[in-house]
């Protein structure tokens, strides 16, 4: 089958080319055997372009173009948000109501803690304490809601107990965060996961960052435990039990601002 | 479609057009960012990197951390990277400003490190991590790297920015495990990735 | 076919002749070139599959080999890449592309020592770069990771081959010019634009990070699209009515393929960074120009397929026609996968996960590298003049490799997915989302070395070409020849 395609062209190919007789064929068939049996070079067919495939191009480009009206920000450079339609209008600037703090504090805590603490406020066993039930978050035992912005701001050193199990890590500070936000976090953390305790404002972070402002280094819980507790709820509870080494209560009533700890080096 | 002309200027002008969206818009528009400075505490934003975060960049692309690792919070209804706490607002273009090369990856093997510096701002934490990333988090496929630590015998005191590493790995008797140049870099890089700060053009979720 | 012939006219005889030495003429023109572009195709393929291996261990057993930087993830990663996408389908792609040229254009290849040249700058510039991104050069640009003392010998190399190509289209013989040379001539001229501006803006004269994800993925996703896509497609317009001796199946049908790639394919690289820190309307133009490559794919697929249709027992035979349709069903698949993992309610699911790494290979393996061992098995027996040895090794090279990259594609889209849906959920710990995966990159390893076993073979059987090794055949290497089973129809 091969072989007749060579052998009918064969006799006419070396009367019309003169100039190509020193390649002769003979020689061009023993290299290119696979040139010879190839077949013709492509060429093209002129079908039709089927008119059910131009209306659904058309349709395609149709919803293009709505695409692009909808979900382009108005074409500026500073919207990033896709679905923002900003024809016209200018971004954001709707009057904003009072932030909820269960709303805003679940984010900033998502942002700031759930490494650690995880989503479900469980920690991670043998690792970082649990806040969901703990005793140092809603102000159970001897710990107050002093102790709890303190150690946000200041960060945890050293061995701590959470609920019966010891955890030694190292929190880190976060003065960095605003005012409000420690006090919506907090108010989060106190109020998610079955725990309920009354909330915690600006205000009081703010006053305790100021007394504390001295303080270079996390605390420990032997300092913390020294200070006496305080429930920004009003009801004050009495100084930690008497626990031998602990350094006794400095002042034995504890108003809003509790004096201690300010200032002192921690030892480890 | 016979004639050269025709077929070059066609293959010229498609190409152009993607070459001024995407490329000529994004220098012009994006390349040009000046950082904004805060009215209230007069800080500057995105802050300027240390020397040492800008030769932890280098270690960063160096490793191919990128690989692995995204560096970006996207936009609200785009996937959980808000929900799960890798950024409090979705980053924008300025965010990146002071980034050569930028790093916002396309995979996430690994979690997002947009906000690392603020989730995990231990330096010893970094290292551990680094050198031990299984122990440091069970499960994890992330490869050791430490080769960018050094196995030295300690002379007279132990060295202040030596690892305390978890068990089960430990240096034997006498020797410590310290980080070398580039994992002191790296490590400051990781710190200084922090882009929780506001900015006009990316409301915070918070405020 | 014979009866085609007789009814044909004398004169068309005698042109037919004529263009059987002028055939002849071109090849023996092209063959240096095209033999050097192709063993360093195939020596870098088998590199970039070693680093693609090892990577792939990795995933798997973190601690191996993890005590020196040299082979950490992170550059052999990247090594695998650029090895692959420079080493091995870029010079395949040259060299096909070369050829198909001089075919198409009916004129030789003249001067084509000087390409030597550039094939010699290419390799030594992907070497260099391979052993930069190892050594702690890599940029971490996804697809221009070499450093710069590699890139900028990249970049002489393909100049020199560009101007090569679109001189021999300038001095081509005059007539109908075919849809392969208009792919051929844009992916020439589009490749070195796109390198040089990328280079230029994010390497040698880096711009602000806010601007650069865009150009890296103007790059990024063009490389893919506007230099290995035409060069495949040119190629898959050659060899498919070639072997098949039909006409393309409508000229029409070309034209709008083509311009609609060029436009839409150029302006698809946002679709990387859906949800990204770009304005919004970067993001959402990306997102329609990718929906709208439903228009060139279509087009390409119908036209291809109308073409085959009623000559699907060739592929039974023909070992270019089996790997070139391979890979032209291949386009169309990963292209529709492409459209789908583009829009914005889908992206969230496949973003960031493996299932962007299976469509990945789907589209730079299964498509563009298995028409490349289509073409090759086509152009060498024709410019070195020796037959294929063994049509066993081609059958193992076949099967080994479409099972190969098949599984690995559906593995890593199953993983993928299951990985994306936990990474939806912000209930679900990272660290699950990652368990999620593990078993299926166990099986990507495996496919892995399917693929590994195919290239060897086929390794094998490009030396045993080379070195002229067996009995000189007049007949062409076809699939079941070996077997003593007559195909009813000799294509080749």
């Amino acid at each position: 089958m091969m072989s007749q395609d060579p052998n009918k062209t064969q006799p006419e190919a070396p009367d019309t080319f003169q100039m190509d007789m020193e390649r002769d064929d003979i020689n061009v068939r023993d290299v290119h055997g696979a040139i010879l049996r190839e077949k013709d070079d492509p060429r093209d067919g002129y079908e039709p372009i089927p008119l059910w495939m131009v209306s659904i191009f058309m349709a395609l480009v149709f919803w293009g173009g709505a695409y692009l009206a909808f979900f382009s920000g108005g074409f500026q450079a500073d919207v990033f948000d896709p679905s923002q339609v900003a024809w016209g209008a200018g971004a954001g600037g709707a009057e904003k109501a009072a932030p909820d703090p269960m709303v805003v504090g679940k984010k900033l805590f998502t942002a700031n803690c759930v490494a650690c603490h995880q989503a479900t406020g469980q920690g991670v066993a043998g690792q970082f304490p649990p806040l969901a039930g703990s005793e140092w978050v809603v102000g159970s035992d001897w710990h107050g809601d002093n102790h709890l912005v303190k150690l946000v701001l200041h960060g945890l050193q050293g061995p701590v107990q959470v609920e019966g199990t010891t955890y030694n890590g190292a929190m880190p500070p976060w003065k960095q965060l605003k005012d409000e936000q420690i006090a919506m976090i907090l108010t989060y953390i106190r109020n998610e996961w079955g725990n309920s305790a009354p909330p915690i404002t600006a205000e009081q972070v703010a006053k305790i960052r100021e007394e504390t402002a001295s303080q270079t280094e996390p605390f420990t819980q032997a300092q913390l435990k020294a200070i006496p507790a305080v429930h920004f709820g009003g009801s004050a509870e009495s100084a930690p039990p008497a626990d031998g080494t602990d350094a006794p209560p400095e002042g034995g009533e504890p108003p809003a601002d509790a004096p201690a700890a300010t200032g002192t080096p921690t030892g480890v | 479609m016979n004639r050269m002309p025709v077929i070059v200027v066609g293959i010229f002008l498609t190409f152009l057009s993607s070459w001024i969206g995407l490329v000529a818009y994004p220098y012009l528009n994006l390349g040009r960012f000046t950082p904004v400075t805060d009215p209230d505490s007069g800080e500057v934003f995105p802050p300027p990197m240390s020397g040492l975060a800008v030769a932890g960049q280098r270690v960063y692309a160096a490793s191919g951390c990128v690989y692995c690792h995204s560096q970006q919070v996207r936009q609200v209804g785009y996937g959980s990277d808000l929900e799960r706490g890798w950024g409090s607002r979705p980053t924008v273009a300025r965010d990146f400003m002071r980034e050569n090369p930028v790093f916002l990856g396309t995979m996430r093997t690994g979690p997002d490190l947009a906000n690392i510096g603020a989730r995990q701002p231990s330096a010893m934490w970094q290292h551990q991590h680094l050198y031990q990333p299984s122990v440091v988090s069970p499960g994890s496929i992330m490869p050791s790297y430490r080769y960018l630590y050094r196995l030295q015998k300690i002379e007279g005191q132990r060295s202040a920015n030596a690892i305390d590493l978890l068990p089960p790995d430990a240096a034997p008797d006498g020797y410590e495990v310290v980080p070398t140049h580039e994992a002191e870099a790296l490590v400051a890089y990781l710190l200084s990735l922090n882009r929780n700060y506001p900015l006009p053009e990316a409301p915070e979720s918070s405020q | 076919m014979s009866a085609t012939l007789t009814m044909k006219p004398e004169a068309t005889a005698e042109a037919e002749a004529r263009a059987k030495v002028e055939r002849a003429e071109i090849d023996a023109s092209t063959r240096l070139p095209v033999v050097l572009f192709y063993g360093s195709a195939v020596f870098w393929l088998l590199v970039g599959t070693l680093f693609a291996l090892l990577a792939s261990f990795k995933m798997n057993a973190p601690t191996f080999l993890d005590q020196w930087g040299w082979l950490t993830y992170g550059r052999v990663r990247p090594a695998h890449l650029n090895a692959v996408a420079y080493g091995w389908a870029s010079s395949a792609a040259i060299g096909t592309g070369l050829w198909l040229m001089a075919r198409l254009c009916r004129a030789p290849l003249r001067h084509s020592t000087l390409l030597i040249g550039a094939a010699i700058f290419w390799n030594l510039g992907v070497l260099l770069g391979t052993f930069g991104i190892l050594s702690g050069d890599g940029r971490s640009i996804e697809w221009l990771e070499f450093p710069n003392y590699a890139s900028g010998m990249l970049f002489v190399a393909y100049g020199l081959i560009a101007v090569w190509a679109v001189i021999m289209f300038r001095f081509r013989q005059p007539g109908h010019v075919y849809v392969s040379q208009w792919y051929l001539l844009a992916a020439f001229l589009w490749f070195p634009w796109l390198y040089s501006t990328a280079n230029l803006l994010l390497n040698f004269q880096p711009i602000q990070g806010g601007a650069q994800g865009a150009v890296n993925w103007w790059y990024g996703h063009n490389a893919l699209g506007l230099w290995f896509t035409p060069i495949g497609l040119a190629t898959a317009y050659y060899l498919i009515p070639k072997v098949l001796g039909r006409p393309i199946h409508s000229y029409y049908l070309s034209i709008l393929g083509f311009w609609s790639l060029a436009l839409f394919y150029s302006w698809n690289g946002m679709h990387h960074l859906i949800g990204g820190p770009f304005p919004a309307w970067m993001i959402s133009a990306s997102v329609v120009a990718s929906v709208m490559m439903f228009i060139p794919v279509v087009t390409t697929a119908i036209n291809h397929h109308m073409t085959v249709r009623g000559n699907f027992q060739a592929l039974k035979w023909s070992p270019t026609l089996r790997f070139t349709v391979f890979g032209a069903m291949c386009y169309t698949l990963s292209s529709v996968q492409g459209i789908f993992m583009a829009i914005p309610s889908l992206n969230v699911v496949t973003h960031f996960t493996h299932y962007t790494v299976g469509h990945a290979h789907l589209g730079l393996y299964a498509f563009f590298t298995m028409i490349m061992f289509g073409a090759m098995y086509y152009i060498l027996p024709r410019v070195v003049g020796w037959e294929w040895p063994s049509a066993r090794l081609i059958r193992w090279h076949f099967w080994l490799t479409a099972v190969g990259i098949g599984m690995m594609v559906v593995v890593l889209s199953i993983g993928g997915i299951l990985q994306g849906l936990a990474l939806l959920d912000p209930g679900v710990t990272f660290m699950v989302t990652l368990e999620y995966t593990k078993p299926w990159l166990f099986l990507r390893s495996v496919s892995g070395i399917l693929l590994t076993a195919g290239h060897i073979v086929f390794a094998v059987s490009f030396t045993m070409l080379l070195l002229r090794v067996g009995v000189r055949k007049t007949e062409p290497t076809l699939f079941g020849s070996d077997q003593g089973r007559k195909p009813e129809r000799l294509t080749v």
